[in-house]
């Protein structure tokens, strides 16, 4: 019983240690908002996250904290990666708070003009 | 297809059979001009694809096709075009009531505006999310006169202009979506519409920034483990066109057009067309300074 107690500890340190590089805390919304403009995010994703041909939606509702942060971390596809040096914790964390803050977009067939 | 990171594939069935009926092949001018990648064709036939389609659905029709099977196709292809459409209208509903204004907001409301219309849209250059080509019906050979063939900077402004005369004479209504970065290569032809009495409806997509290259300064930055923005605009270092704001509105103001901006608030963008629209009809050109989303 010991031993198997044991192991489990260790997995879960062990899964600790994996994730913990990526588990963001808490952000600030309003913080966010200036940073997603300083890092450039509005250049390809809008300045409302709403995505356009050269980068996809990211608001509302964006992928969890995160998967948020280990794809602006490793990704090696037409996006850069963001190191911590470029952009840190912090900014990542209210980067994703204030995309978290952007209300649901207004459905399409309640447009006139969406639907002529 | 390239992904954009270097990778290659196909989307043709193994051992198909490609033929090419095209004029494209007629532009090649030298042994650089062509470039990117080749599509690797069976058969190459240099012609005028319009002028041999009907022969070749005669020899398609004579050629006993499977019916059902094409039924079939055709109905799996309006299912998809439906479903697509569905999609594309939802996305553009994203960011609808945004500041700076987005393009599909932009664009919609411009459509809006000239439906009713003999509309021809004869310059896009500033990649507005091909919300026009996804979303207006692009029924006529008019209604899209193409871009400028090679990626060129400052065709825009020029090519609407000249687009515009030749739909004068032909009763159409010439609108263009005009970028800024586009409009600051030769932005004299600005006179030269308005010399000529060429009715032109501009609408800008002006995102305060010639925009194409700030991926490629962030990569290089972000790989260089620097900064690619420092602080004085919102885009990196010699990417933007603001502080000071370009007044696009005065400058074509100052050319002879009746122009209006800067337009912020997109609920304010359907009355300001439609008095574009009114002006435009009356022979003069007209200019609507529209602050947008970047793409």
């Amino acid at each position: 019983m010991n031993v198997i107690l044991s192991a489990a500890k260790n997995l879960l340190f062990a899964t600790g240690l994996l994730f913990a590089p990526l588990v963001l805390a808490a952000g600030s919304a309003e913080k966010g908002k200036v940073a997603y403009v300083q890092h450039g995010c509005w250049q390809c994703h809008g300045f409302v996250g709403q995505g356009s041909v050269t980068g996809p939606k990211l608001a509302p509702n964006p992928i969890p904290p995160e998967a948020f942060s280990a794809f602006v971390r490793f990704t090696n596809g037409a996006m850069p990666p963001y190191q911590k040096s470029i952009l840190s914790d912090g900014d990542l964390a209210d980067i994703h708070a204030y995309l978290q803050s952007l209300p649901k977009a207004p459905d399409y067939k309640s447009i006139p003009l969406l639907n002529p | 297809m390239n992904e954009g990171i270097g990778s290659n594939s196909t989307r043709i069935k193994r051992d198909t059979k490609l033929i090419s009926i095209s004029s494209v092949d007629l532009n090649t001018k030298a042994n650089y001009q062509d470039f990117q990648r080749f599509q690797v064709i069976d058969v190459p036939m240099a012609g005028d694809a319009e002028a041999t389609l009907p022969a070749l659905i005669e020899a398609v029709k004579q050629a006993g096709p499977n019916k059902s099977a094409i039924e079939k196709r055709g109905e799996t292809a309006r299912k998809a075009y439906a479903e697509g459409n569905e999609r594309t209208r939802a996305a553009a509903a994203l960011g609808w009531d945004a500041s700076p204004i987005s393009t599909a907001r932009m664009c919609m409301e411009l459509y809006g505006a000239i439906k009713d219309l003999d509309w021809s849209l004869v310059a896009s250059e500033g990649n507005v999310s091909n919300w026009p080509n996804r979303l207006w019906p692009m029924e006529k050979h008019y209604h899209w006169l193409g871009a400028s063939g090679g990626y060129g900077v400052g065709y825009g402004a020029p090519a609407s202009v000249g687009a515009a005369l030749a739909n004068r004479d032909l009763g159409r209504f010439s609108v263009s979506i005009q970028s800024d970065g586009d409009l600051m290569y030769a932005p004299g032809v600005l006179w030269t519409a308005a010399k000529h009495k060429i009715p032109l409806l501009a609408v800008m997509h002006n995102n305060r920034g010639y925009h194409q290259e700030v991926m490629h300064v962030q990569r290089l930055s972000n790989f260089r483990n620097r900064v690619a923005n420092l602080g004085g605009d919102m885009g990196p270092v010699g990417t933007s066109i603001q502080n000071p704001d370009v007044e696009y509105h005065k400058l074509a103001e100052s050319m002879g057009w009746w122009a209006k901006g800067p337009i912020k608030d997109p609920a304010q963008l359907g009355p300001a067309l439609r008095e574009a629209v009114k002006v435009v009809q009356g022979g003069q050109p007209a200019l609507l300074n529209v602050w947008t989303q970047p793409r």
